[in-house]
C-alpha cells in the first residue's frame, strides 16, 4: 500500500441521528465526525442526504462493525463492495473496523468478538487483511476490542497480536483507549503495557468512551459519560503516543449534542495540558 | 489445540444454543469465573436484538407493552439467527412472524402493526427517485392518454389489513389510547410511501386500491379506465381514474410515466418499434 499516513483530525464524534439537526442547524466546534458505514448502507432517503451535507462541512471517518475481518467463513464480496460504495461517495479520511470477528456459517451475532492469540489466527487476519486492503484500494484502520474472555491457546499478548497484524498486513491502528482499560481489568494485565506494546507509527485514530462496571468485570456499553480512570489513561497514551485524531463514541443512552461536546472538550483540555507539559519539559 | 475455525463455531454454539463446550477453550479471570464471562456474550447477544427490534417497532412494543414485547422478541430471536451485516435487516421477518406464530397469530393486528412499521421504515431509507409531476404529465398529448403507463416511486408498498392496525398505529402515534383491536368486515387496502424525506401512508377505497395494482403492473391507463368503469359503474369513470392519477401525483406516489407504442407485443414477442422503452413489461390487453 502506498497511502500516507492520515492527517490529524483534531477532536471529532461519532455522528448520531440524535444530532443531526442540532449539527447541520448549529454548526457547532466539532473537528471531525466518524459515521458508522453499515448506518448508511441503505438505498436512499434522508439519512444519505444528511450525511452528504454533513459532508460538505466536516472531515468524515468511515466506522464499520461487521467487516468480520478474523471469521474463518470467505470475506464477504457483496458488503466489501457496499462498503466501498460508500467510501466513494463519502471520501473518508481512513475506514476502520474491528480486529474481531462476528460471526461464522451465515449467522452475523452482531457483536466484537475475540480472537484467540494464536500464529494460525495470526496468518488469517493477516491474508484477509489484505485481501480487503487490496478490495479497497486503501489501508484498513483496525481497532482494538474489549473482551471478556481469555483462550486458553493464546500464544502471546494481545499487544504483541494487534502489533504483528499492523505491521505484517501494514495497516493502521485505531487505539480504543476505554477498550484497552475494559480488557486489561477483565484480563488483569496493565494498560501500561499495552500503551507501550503497540507501534506508535501506526496508531491514527482514539475512541473513548464510557463503560458499566459490574462486581468483577467490565462491560463495554458506550451508554456513559467517560470515567475518571479512562480519562487518566487518555492522559498516558497521548503523553506517549503525542496528537492523535480523538473521538467521544456514545452509541447508548445518547445525550444532547452539547454534553457529548463538552466530553469532548475534556478530551481538548488534556491533550493542550500534556503538549504544554512537553513543551516546558522540553524548554528545561 | 483447536483450529480457528472450530474455535469460532463452538463460541457461536454457545451464544446461540446455551452449549457450555466452549468453557473448556476459555479461561477463569482472577475476579470471575468463566461461566460468567462468556454469559456476558450469551446476555448481549439477546439484549442487542431485542433493543434493535424495539426500535425497529417502537409503537408495536408500546402496543405490547415491556413482559409481552420481550416474549415476542425472545421468539423472533431464537427462531431467526441474523443473517445480515448490518442489524437494521434484522427484523424484517417480524410482521410474518407474528402473524404466522402462536400465540402472536391469534392477534392479526400485531403482525399488521409490525408490517405497517416495516413499510415506514423501508420507505423511510428506500431508493430516491424524482417524483412524476403534473406537469410532466401536461407534456402528454391527449391522443397518447390511453397508451400511458404509470411508474409507482420506488418507494411505494402496498398493503393489505384484516384488522384495525391502522387506526392502532396512528393512535399509539398520537399518544392517545388505541381502539380494541377489531376484525375488519372487508379487508383494507393501504399505501405506504415516501413523499419527501417523509415516509408516509393513506387508506385505498376498494376503486383505487385496484386501479393503483393494475397501474403497478404496467397497465395502460386507457385500459385502467375501463377497469375503473366495470368496477364501480361507466358514469365518470374517467374522471374517477383521472382523479386517482391527480391525486397519486401531487402527494408523489410516481417516479414517471411512458407512452407505450401503439400495438404491444404480445407477451414473450419481440418488442418492435419500442425504440428506447425496450424496458418495458408486456402488458395485459
Amino acid at each position: 500500500m502506498t497511502d500516507h499516513k492520515p492527517p490529524y483530525l483534531g477532536f471529532g464524534l461519532g455522528l448520531r441521528p440524535q444530532h443531526y439537526q442540532e449539527i447541520l442547524s448549529g454548526n457547532p466546534a466539532i473537528d471531525w465526525f466518524e459515521v458508522i458505514s453499515e448506518n448508511y448502507m441503505i438505498p436512499g432517503g434522508q439519512p444519505l442526504r444528511i450525511l452528504e451535507q454533513i459532508r460538505e462541512r466536516y472531515p468524515l471517518v468511515m466506522h464499520g462493525v461487521s467487516l468480520s475481518i478474523a471469521s474463518t467463513v470467505p470475506l464477504d464480496t457483496e458488503y466489501l463492495t457496499a462498503l466501498k460504495r460508500l467510501a466513494d461517495r463519502v471520501e473518508p479520511k481512513w475506514i476502520s473496523d474491528h480486529l474481531c470477528w462476528t460471526g461464522v456459517h451465515g449467522v452475523n451475532l452482531h457483536d466484537l468478538l475475540p480472537v484467540p492469540y494464536t500464529q494460525e489466527a495470526l496468518d488469517h487476519v493477516v491474508d484477509r487483511v489484505s485481501q480487503v486492503q487490496d478490495f479497497l484500494g486503501r489501508r484498513l484502520t483496525l481497532e482494538n476490542v474489549s473482551s471478556y474472555v481469555t483462550f486458553g491457546q493464546s500464544e502471546m499478548t494481545e499487544w504483541e497480536f494487534v502489533t504483528e497484524v499492523a505491521n505484517r498486513a501494514d495497516c493502521w491502528l485505531l487505539f480504543d483507549v476505554n477498550n484497552v482499560y475494559v480488557s486489561a481489568f477483565n484480563h488483569g494485565f496493565s494498560t501500561d503495557e499495552f500503551l507501550h506494546g503497540v507501534p506508535q507509527d501506526r496508531i491514527v485514530q482514539f475512541h473513548v468512551a464510557g463503560h458499566s462496571h459490574e462486581e468483577g468485570h467490565i462491560v463495554d456499553t458506550h451508554d456513559h459519560p467517560v470515567c475518571g480512570e479512562v480519562w487518566d489513561f487518555y492522559r498516558e497514551a497521548v503523553t506517549h503516543f503525542g496528537p492523535v485524531s480523538t473521538m467521544i463514541e456514545r452509541d447508548d443512552n445518547i445525550p444532547p449534542l452539547a454534553e457529548v461536546v463538552a466530553e469532548l472538550d475534556i478530551a481538548r483540555q488534556i491533550a493542550r495540558e500534556v503538549q504544554e507539559g512537553a513543551r516546558l519539559t522540553a524548554a528545561e | 489445540m483447536t483450529s480457528l475455525k472450530e474455535l469460532q463455531a463452538r463460541f457461536q454454539a454457545g451464544i446461540l444454543t446455551g452449549d457450555d463446550t466452549i468453557l473448556d477453550e476459555v479461561k477463569d479471570s482472577a475476579r470471575e469465573q468463566r461461566s460468567v464471562l462468556f454469559g456476558v456474550y450469551r446476555h448481549a447477544y439477546v439484549a442487542r436484538l431485542a433493543e434493535v427490534l424495539a426500535n425497529d417497532y417502537e409503537l408495536l412494543h408500546t402496543y405490547l407493552g415491556d413482559a409481552s414485547f420481550a416474549k415476542l422478541a425472545k421468539a423472533y430471536i431464537d427462531a431467526n439467527p441474523s443473517d445480515q451485516r448490518s442489524a437494521r435487516w434484522f427484523g424484517r421477518h417480524l410482521p410474518v412472524f407474528a402473524k404466522d406464530t402462536a400465540p402472536f397469530a391469534s392477534h392479526p393486528e400485531l403482525g399488521e402493526i409490525a408490517a405497517l412499521e416495516k413499510a415506514l421504515a423501508d420507505a423511510f431509507d428506500g431508493p430516491d427517485a424524482t417524483p412524476l409531476t403534473v406537469a410532466d404529465l401536461a407534456a402528454t398529448p391527449a391522443e397518447d392518454w390511453p397508451r400511458l403507463t404509470l411508474e409507482p416511486h420506488p418507494t411505494a408498498i402496498r398493503l393489505t389489513f384484516t384488522s384495525n392496525a391502522a387506526d392502532i398505529w396512528s393512535a399509539l402515534k398520537g399518544e392517545t389510547q388505541p381502539p380494541t383491536s377489531t376484525r375488519l368486515p372487508e379487508p383494507q387496502a393501504l399505501i405506504v410511501w415516501r413523499q419527501g424525506f417523509m415516509a408516509r401512508f393513506r387508506p385505498l377505497a376498494a376503486e383505487e386500491a385496484m386501479m393503483w395494482n393494475e397501474a403497478a403492473k404496467g397497465v395502460r391507463f386507457g385500459v385502467l379506465c375501463e377497469m375503473v368503469a366495470i368496477f364501480a359503474g361507466e358514469d365518470g369513470a374517467e374522471v374517477r381514474a383521472a382523479t386517482y392519477l391527480k391525486d397519486w401525483i401531487e402527494a408523489g406516489m410516481l417516479a414517471g410515466c411512458r407512452v407505450e407504442p401503439a400495438h404491444a407485443p404480445l407477451e414473450g414477442a419481440p418488442l418492435e418499434g419500442a425504440g428506447n422503452s425496450a424496458s418495458v413489461r408486456p402488458v395485459s390487453q
